[in-house]
C-alpha cells in the first residue's frame, strides 16, 4: 500500500481545502496583489515626483498628485501586508480546524476502546506534525506561488499596455523565474532530498540506539564503537546537504540574475521607448523604480516549490490514511439493568494481511456478575479478546454474544452495557469534574463525593485546593499511579455498566498498591460481569475461571480453586508466584 | 535577545572579522548598484541614447551581480561554519551522553535528547548561518549607506537618522504588548494548542465512554475557539512588521517629498536625489531581514540555549583508580555510610522553555514525561559483600532501590568522599571505574535492544564470542528454538524498525548477552520480570538461576519468589536501608520485610 503511486489527480488532503476555504483564500491573494502594488506603486510615484521636480515645474503643485498618491500607497503597503498576513493565518488555521476534525474522524474509525495503534506516541506525533507539514504546505509553497503567478501576469499585462516587445521579454523572463527554474529545482533536488529523508531515519534509529543504550554502551567500555555509531550516516548526509545546499545557493543566485535581467531590460525598453519628449522620460525613474519591490514576490517562489519536499510525505501519507469498512447489523436495544450471559462462542481472529490467527476457537460463559482472567504473555491476543468482546473487531467465525444478541448488534448501546478500566487509564486535561462527568452527564457532584468515597479518594480530592474542580494537570503531579487508576475506577462505577472490562490495571504497581488495588476493584465490582486481562496471579481468588493463552490458544482453563487443587502446573505457577517456592 | 555563550563558540572569532569583512564589501556594491542605476535613469531622463547609458547599466548589473555573489559565498561560508560547529557540539552532545549515561538520559529525557541531536541539530545550524549575518549586516550596512547619503543631503540622511531609533522603540513597544497579549493567556492557549493531542491521546477512553463520535464536533470547536485567540495574538503580534514597513514606506515617500521639493527650488539635481531615493529602501532592508528571521529562528536559539545547559551538566568520566581484577569467591566490596542526592542539578533547565515557539511545546511536553521514576535522595548505605552473594533488594516504589543500583553499578556518582566504597582493601570515592564497569551486566525491567541483527545483540559486551559460545548462550536461554524459527536467524534485524518481539524474549536475549560476557561477574539485574507473565517468569527462572551461579549478584524486584535465590536481601525505605540480613532471618525479624510480604499472604487460594 504504501508504494501506491501518489497522484495528485486522486489527492484528497490539500486540495479540497483550497476549494472549501475559496473565499477566504481569494481574499488574501487579492491584499497580497494589493499590496505588491502599493509596493511597486510607492517606487513609482517616488521615482516620477523627482523626476518631474528635477524639470522645475512652475509650482509645486505639478507634483502634488503623486505625492499625495506616493503617501496613499506608502500607508497601503504596510496596510496591506498587514491585512494579508491576517487574513493568511485566519485562513490556514481555519482549514486546521477542518483537518483536525477529519483526521480525528479517521483515528476514531481505526481506534479501539482497548489498545491500539493511534494511541502511540510515534504515530499521534507522525499526524500532529503532518497537520504542521500541511500548514506549512499551503503558507510557504501554495499562497506564495498563486500570489507571484499573478503579480507576474499583471506586470506582464500593465507592460503590455505601453510595450509589448518590452512585455514579451518580461514574460520569458518571468517564466524562467517562476516556472522553469524553480520546478527544474524541484526535478532535480527530488532524489538527493530522498538520500537525506532516508539518512534522517537511519540517524534517528542510531542515536536512539546511543541513547537509550548509554547505560549499556558505558559499562560495554566500547567506547569507540559507541562513536562510530553514527558516523558514517552523518558524514553522508553532511556530504549530501552540501550538495543540496549547493545547488540551492546557486539557484537563488540564477534567480537574482534574472531578476537583474529584468532590471536591464527595462532600462533598455525605457531608453528606447520613453524618451521621445521630456514628459514621458520623468516616467523611466519611475518604472524602474517600480520593479524593485516586486522581487520579495518573485525571487522566494523557487525555495517554496523546492519546499515541496519537505511536506510531500505527509501529504502522501494523510492520502493513504484509510478507513476500515464497517457495516454493523441492525443495531437492537437491550435493557442495561436485565443485561444477563456475555457469551463468547467458538471465536477465531485473524489480522488482516497476519498469516496465523491471534485467537483460535476460543469460548467463555460468563453469567451475570461472574468474573474471568485471561493470562498470557504480551501479544498473545488477550487485548484482542476484548476488543472482539466490545465489538471493535468482528470475528472471523463464532460470535460474541449478550443475552443471545450479537454483540455486533449492541454497539449503539455500548457505553451503557461496557465499561473498561485501561492499563494507561487516561486524564483528559481538564478538571477532575470535568473528567468524570464525561462518564456520565447526569452525576451531579454528590453522587460523584460517593464514588470517590468508595474508590478511596475521597480524602485525597478534599485536600486539594480547588477539590473536584482542581485541573487534572495540576493535580497529575501528585496523581500516583494508583490514584490514576482509582480516579479511572470511580469513572467506571460512574458510568454504571453491567460489564466491564480490566485491561491490565495494575502493571507497573508495586505489589502492595497493586493488592489493595484489587481488593477495592473486585469488592466495587462484586455485582459486575468481569473479564480481566493480567499477567500474573494476585487477585485470581476472586475470579470464577481462569484462562491461560499461548500462541492464540487457551492452554489451561478452570476455576482457580479446583485449578489448584487438580493441576500440577497452575499449582507450581500460584506457589512461585506468591513466593512460596 | 541574543545568547551570550554564542560569541563564545570556537572559531567566531574568525567568523565575524569574515564576515564584517563581507558586509562592508556589500554594503559598497549596494552604493555601486545605487549610484549607476540613478546614472543610467538621469541618462534616458536627459533623452541620452542608450549607447550613452549602455556602461552604466553594464556597470550597475556588475555591482548587482557583485552583491548576489557575495550573498552567495556568504551562505556557503556561513553553512560550513554552522554545519562545523554544529558538528562539534554534537560531539560534545555524544560524549556528555557516553559520559553521562544513564544518569544523564533519566534526567533530560531519551525522546528530548534524541530530538535534539538530531532536529535541534538542524535548527542550530540554521539559526546560526541566519543569526550571524544579519547581525552583523545590521550593524554596517546602513550606516554606510548613511553616511554616503550624509555626503549627498543632510536633510534625507537626518531623516533616515531619526526614523532609525523611533522604529526601534515603536518595535520594542509593540513586542511587549504582543508578549503580554501573549502570557496573559497562555495556560488557557497552550491548553487549547494541545486539546487535539489530548483528544486523540484520549480516543480509546472517550470510545468507552460512547462520546467518541460527538468528540469530532468538540474538536473542531475547540480549534476554531483556538484560531480566534491565536488571531486576537496576531493582531498584536504583527503590528511590529507593520510598524517596520510603515516607517519604511513613509520615510521613503517624506524623502521623495523634501526631494522633490529641493528640486523644484533648485537647490538640489537629479542626479544625487534619485541615488538617495533608490538607497532608502536599503537602509531599512538589514532591519526588515533582521525581524523577519528573528521569528524563523527562535526554535534553533532555544535548542541552542538547551545543549548549554545540557553540557554544564554535572558528569563524571570514567576513572581508572582501580586496578584491575576479576571478581572471584574472596573478592571484598564495602560500602560504606554513602550518600546521594539529585537535587544539585537544577531540573527546570530542561523542562519546557515558555518563550519556545508555541508550536514546538507540544512535543516537549511529551519527551519530558518518559523521565523515569527515580528516588532523589539515598542516606548512609552501609555495604559489607564477599564472593558470589546474591543481594535482593526489596521496597516500595520510589524508595530508591533503582538508585542504588545505579551508583553500585558507576552510573550515579554519590557524595564524594575517599572511601566511599572499598573493593579488596583498595579505597573509592566512586564507582564510575573502567574496572568495575568491566566487570559488571545491568538487565533492566526492559532491557535495551539495539537496532541491529540479533547477533550483533547478543554479542553486545564480547564482540568476538565464537559460533559455539552463541549456541550454547542460545540453548542456556531457551532461545534456540525461536532463532531457528526465524528465517534470517541470527541474522534477523530487531529493535526500531526491525521485528518486534516480546518482553519475554527481549528478556531472554539479555541473559544471553549475559551468558556471552563471561568474563563479567557482576550481575544487576532491575526487577527483571515486572513486566511478563507468570508463565514466561516461571520458564525464565531456571535459565537465570543458571547465570546467576559464580556471580555477585544484585537483583531488585517486587516478585518475592526470587529472594528463595538470595542469601542476603536488604530492605530500603524513603532512600534508607532499613533492614538487611538473610532472607529467612528477615522473615522472622525484619519488621518492614513483614509489612511488605504479608498482606500478599492474606490473597491465598
Amino acid at each position: 500500500m504504501m508504494n501506491k503511486k501518489f497522484s495528485w489527480k486522486h489527492e484528497h488532503w490539500v486540495k479540497p481545502y483550497l476549494a472549501k476555504y475559496k473565499w477566504n483564500f481569494l481574499l488574501a491573494i487579492f491584499l497580497g496583489i494589493v499590496m505588491f502594488f502599493c509596493g511597486g506603486a510607492l517606487m513609482f510615484y517616488a521615482g516620477y515626483t523627482i523626476d518631474k521636480a528635477a524639470t522645475r515645474p512652475e509650482n509645486i503643485l505639478m507634483i502634488y498628485v503623486p505625492i499625495v498618491l506616493m503617501r496613499a500607497v506608502g500607508i497601503g503597503r504596510p496596510l496591506f501586508r498587514y491585512l494579508e498576513r491576517l487574513v493568511s493565518h485566519n485562513w490556514i488555521l481555519r482549514v486546521t480546524s477542518s483537518l483536525r476534525r477529519r483526521l480525528f474522524y479517521i483515528a476514531e474509525k481505526n481506534t479501539s476502546a482497548v489498545g491500539s495503534a493511534f494511541q502511540t506516541g510515534s504515530i499521534l506525533s507522525l499526524l500532529t506534525d503532518d497537520i504542521g507539514h500541511l500548514q506549512n504546505l499551503y503558507l510557504r509553497t501554495i499562497f506564495p506561488a498563486i500570489l507571484s503567478y499573478l503579480v507576474g501576469f499583471i506586470v506582464i499585462i500593465l507592460i503590455g499596455l505601453f510595450s509589448w516587445p518590452l512585455a514579451g521579454i518580461i514574460a520569458i523572463l518571468l517564466i524562467m523565474e517562476l516556472i522553469l527554474v524553480p520546478f527544474f529545482s524541484l526535478l532535480k533536488q527530488a532524489s538527493v532530498r530522498s538520500k537525506e529523508k532516508k539518512e534522517k531515519a537511519q540517524l534517528y534509529t542510531e542515536f536512539t540506539d546511543q541513547v537509550l543504550g548509554a547505560g549499556d554502551w558505558k559499562i560495554s567500555g566500547r567506547k569507540d564503537a559507541f562513536f562510530d555509531q553514527t558516523k558514517t550516516t552523518l558524514k553522508s548526509l553532511g556530504k549530501h546537504e552540501k550538495k543540496s545546499g549547493k545547488f540551492d545557493w546557486a539557484r537563488d543566485f540564477v534567480l537574482e540574475f534574472i531578476f537583474g535581467l529584468m532590471a536591464v531590460a527595462i532600462l533598455y525598453f525605457t531608453n528606447k521607448n520613453l524618451t521621445y519628449n521630456q514628459e514621458a522620460a520623468n516616467y523611466v525613474g519611475a518604472v524602474v523604480l517600480a520593479l524593485f519591490p516586486l522581487s520579495d514576490a518573485f525571487i522566494p517562489v523557487g525555495q517554496g516549490i523546492e519546499e515541496w519536499h519537505t511536506y510531500s510525505d505527509s501529504v502522501k501519507h494523510l492520502n493513504e490514511l484509510t478507513v476500515p469498512e464497517n457495516h454493523l447489523p441492525h443495531q437492537e436495544y437491550l435493557d442495561p439493568v436485565f443485561a444477563g450471559t456475555l457469551k463468547a462462542t467458538d471465536i477465531s481472529f485473524t489480522y488482516p494481511g497476519e498469516d496465523y490467527p491471534i485467537i483460535q476457537n476460543f469460548s467463555l460463559t460468563l453469567k451475570r456478575g461472574q468474573k474471568a482472567a485471561l493470562i498470557g504473555p504480551s501479544g498473545a491476543g488477550k487485548s484482542t479478546i476484548l476488543q472482539l468482546i466490545l465489538g471493535d473487531l468482528k470475528p472471523n467465525t463464532g460470535t460474541v454474544t449478550l443475552d443471545k444478541i450479537n454483540v455486533l448488534s449492541l454497539q449503539k448501546e455500548r457505553s451503557k452495557l461496557f465499561s473498561v478500566l485501561n492499563q494507561e487509564p487516561f486524564l483528559f486535561n481538564t478538571t477532575i469534574y470535568e473528567n468524570l462527568k464525561m462518564a456520565n452527564p447526569d452525576a451531579t457532584a454528590d453522587q460523584m463525593m460517593e464514588i470517590l468515597e468508595k474508590v478511596q479518594l475521597a480524602d485525597f480530592i478534599n485536600s486539594l485546593p480547588k477539590k473536584l474542580n482542581t485541573e487534572v494537570a495540576e493535580a497529575g503531579a501528585r496523581f500516583s499511579g494508583g490514584q490514576k487508576e482509582r480516579l479511572a475506577l470511580a469513572r467506571v462505577l460512574l458510568q454504571d455498566t453491567p460489564i466491564v472490562l480490566l485491561d491490565e490495571p495494575t502493571v507497573g504497581l508495586d505489589p502492595l498498591t497493586e493488592q489493595k488495588l484489587l481488593n477495592l476493584v473486585f469488592d466495587v465490582l462484586k455485582k459486575k460481569t468481569v473479564v480481566w486481562v493480567t499477567h500474573h496471579l494476585q487477585g485470581v481468588k476472586y475470579m470464577n475461571e481462569v484462562l491461560f493463552f499461548k500462541d492464540g490458544k487457551v492452554t489451561m482453563q478452570g476455576n482457580p480453586y479446583e485449578l489448584f487443587e487438580h493441576n500440577e502446573h497452575f499449582h507450581q505457577l500460584y506457589l512461585m508466584d506468591q513466593g512460596l517456592i | 535577545m541574543i545568547d551570550k555563550r554564542l560569541f563564545k563558540l570556537p572559531k567566531a572569532k574568525i567568523m565575524l572579522p569574515m564576515l564584517a569583512g563581507l558586509m562592508f564589501l556589500q554594503a559598497f556594491a549596494i552604493l555601486g548598484q545605487g549610484i549607476f542605476l540613478a546614472r543610467a535613469i538621469v541618462g534616458s531622463w536627459k533623452r541620452q541614447s542608450f549607447a550613452n547609458i549602455a556602461e552604466d547599466v553594464l556597470t550597475f548589473l556588475i555591482f548587482y551581480l557583485l552583491r548576489q555573489g557575495i550573498n552567495w559565498f556568504q551562505k556557503w561560508y556561513m553553512n560550513r561554519y554552522a554545519n562545523q560547529t554544529t558538528a562539534l557540539l554534537r560531539q560534545q552532545l555524544l560524549n556528555k551522553t557516553y559520559n553521562g549515561g544513564i544518569a544523564l538520559v533519566s534526567r533530560i529525557g531519551t525522546g528530548n535528547l534524541v530530538s535534539t541531536l538530531l532536529d535541534g541539530m538542524d535548527e542550530i545550524s540554521n539559526y546560526l548561518s541566519l543569526i550571524f549575518p544579519k547581525l552583523i549586516a545590521l550593524a554596517i550596512v546602513p550606516w554606510v549607506i548613511l553616511i554616503y547619503i550624509f555626503t549627498l543631503n543632510a536633510l534625507s540622511g537626518w531623516i533616515l537618522l531619526l526614523v532609525f531609533p523611533l522604529l526601534i522603540l515603536f518595535m520594542i513597544i509593540l513586542g511587549t504588548a504582543a508578549q503580554s497579549k501573549a502570557s496573559k493567556q497562555y495556560a488557557g492557549y497552550i491548553k487549547l494548542q494541545n486539546h487535539f493531542v489530548d483528544a486523540l491521546r484520549g480516543l480509546s477512553t472517550l470510545k468507552v465512554l460512547g462520546l467518541a463520535k460527538k468528540y469530532g464536533n468538540i474538536v473542531y470547536k475547540n480549534s476554531e475557539n483556538y484560531r480566534k485567540k491565536t488571531m486576537g495574538v496576531l493582531r498584536v503580534a504583527i503590528l511590529s512588521t507593520f510598524t517596520l514597513d510603515f516607517f519604511t514606506t513613509l520615510s521613503i515617500a517624506m524623502i521623495a517629498m523634501f526631494l522633490g521639493i529641493g528640486l523644484i527650488n533648485g537647490n538640489l539635481i537629479l542626479y544625487p536625489s534619485l541615488v538617495i531615493l533608490i538607497l532608502s529602501p536599503e537602509y531599512f532592508l538589514p532591519i526588515r531581514d533582521f525581524g523577519n528571521d528573528f521569528h524563523a529562528t527562535l526554535n534553533g536559539k532555544n535548542a541552542l540555549g538547551q545543549i548549554f545547559d545540557i553540557l554544564v551538566f554535572p558528569t563524571t568520566p570514567q576513572e581508572n583508580q582501580l586496578s584491575s581484577f576479576t571478581w572471584n569467591k574472596d573478592s571484598v566490596f564495602i560500602a560504606n555510610n554513602v550518600s546521594f542526592n539529585y537535587s544539585h542539578i537544577d531540573q527546570d533547565h530542561f523542562s519546557i522553555n515558555k518563550n519556545a515557539k508555541m508550536s514546538a511545546v507540544v512535543k516537549k511536553e511529551q519527551a519530558s514525561t518518559d523521565k523515569t521514576h527515580t528516588a532523589d535522595e539515598l542516606r548512609n548505605v552501609n555495604l559489607n559483600l564477599t564472593g558470589f552473594q546474591k543481594v535482593g533488594i526489596i521496597g516500595p516504589t520510589g524508595a530508591g532501590k533503582t538508585t542504588l543500583m545505579r551508583i553500585l553499578a558507576g552510573f550515579l556518582t554519590p557524595h564524594l568522599k575517599e572511601d566511599n566504597f572499598t573493593i579488596n582493601g583498595q579505597n573509592l570515592a566512586q564507582l564510575n571505574q573502567k574496572n568495575w564497569q568491566n566487570q559488571i551486566t545491568y538487565i533492566p525491567q526492559d532491557p535495551f535492544m539495539f537496532a541491529t541483527s540479533i547477533k550483533e545483540n547478543l554479542t553486545f559486551y564480547n564482540p568476538n564470542a565464537s559460533q559455539k559460545e552463541i549456541d550454547t548462550a542460545l540453548k542456556a536461554t531457551d532461545l534456540n528454538n525461536f532463532v531457528a524459527s526465524l528465517k534470517d536467524g541470527l541474522n534477523t534485524r530487531i529493535g526500531e524498525n526491525g521485528r518486534g518481539i516480546s518482553g519475554g524474549q527481549k528478556q531472554r536475549i539479555a541473559l544471553a548477552r549475559a551468558f556471552l560476557a563471561k568474563d563479567r561477574k557482576i550481575l544487576f539485574f532491575d526487577e527483571p520480570t515486572a513486566h511478563l507473565d507468570i508463565e514466561t517468569e516461571y520458564e525464565l527462572k531456571e535459565p537465570m538461576k543458571k547465570l546467576m551461579e559464580n556471580h555477585l549478584v544484585f537483583f531488585t524486584t517486587h516478585r518475592l519468589h526470587w529472594l528463595n535465590d538470595m542469601d542476603w536481601c536488604l530492605v530500603i525505605e524513603n532512600g534508607e536501608i532499613v533492614e538487611q540480613g538473610t532472607p529467612s532471618d528477615l522473615a522472622k525479624n525484619g519488621t518492614l520485610f513483614k509489612k511488605l510480604t504479608q498482606p500478599l499472604k492474606e490473597d491465598l487460594l
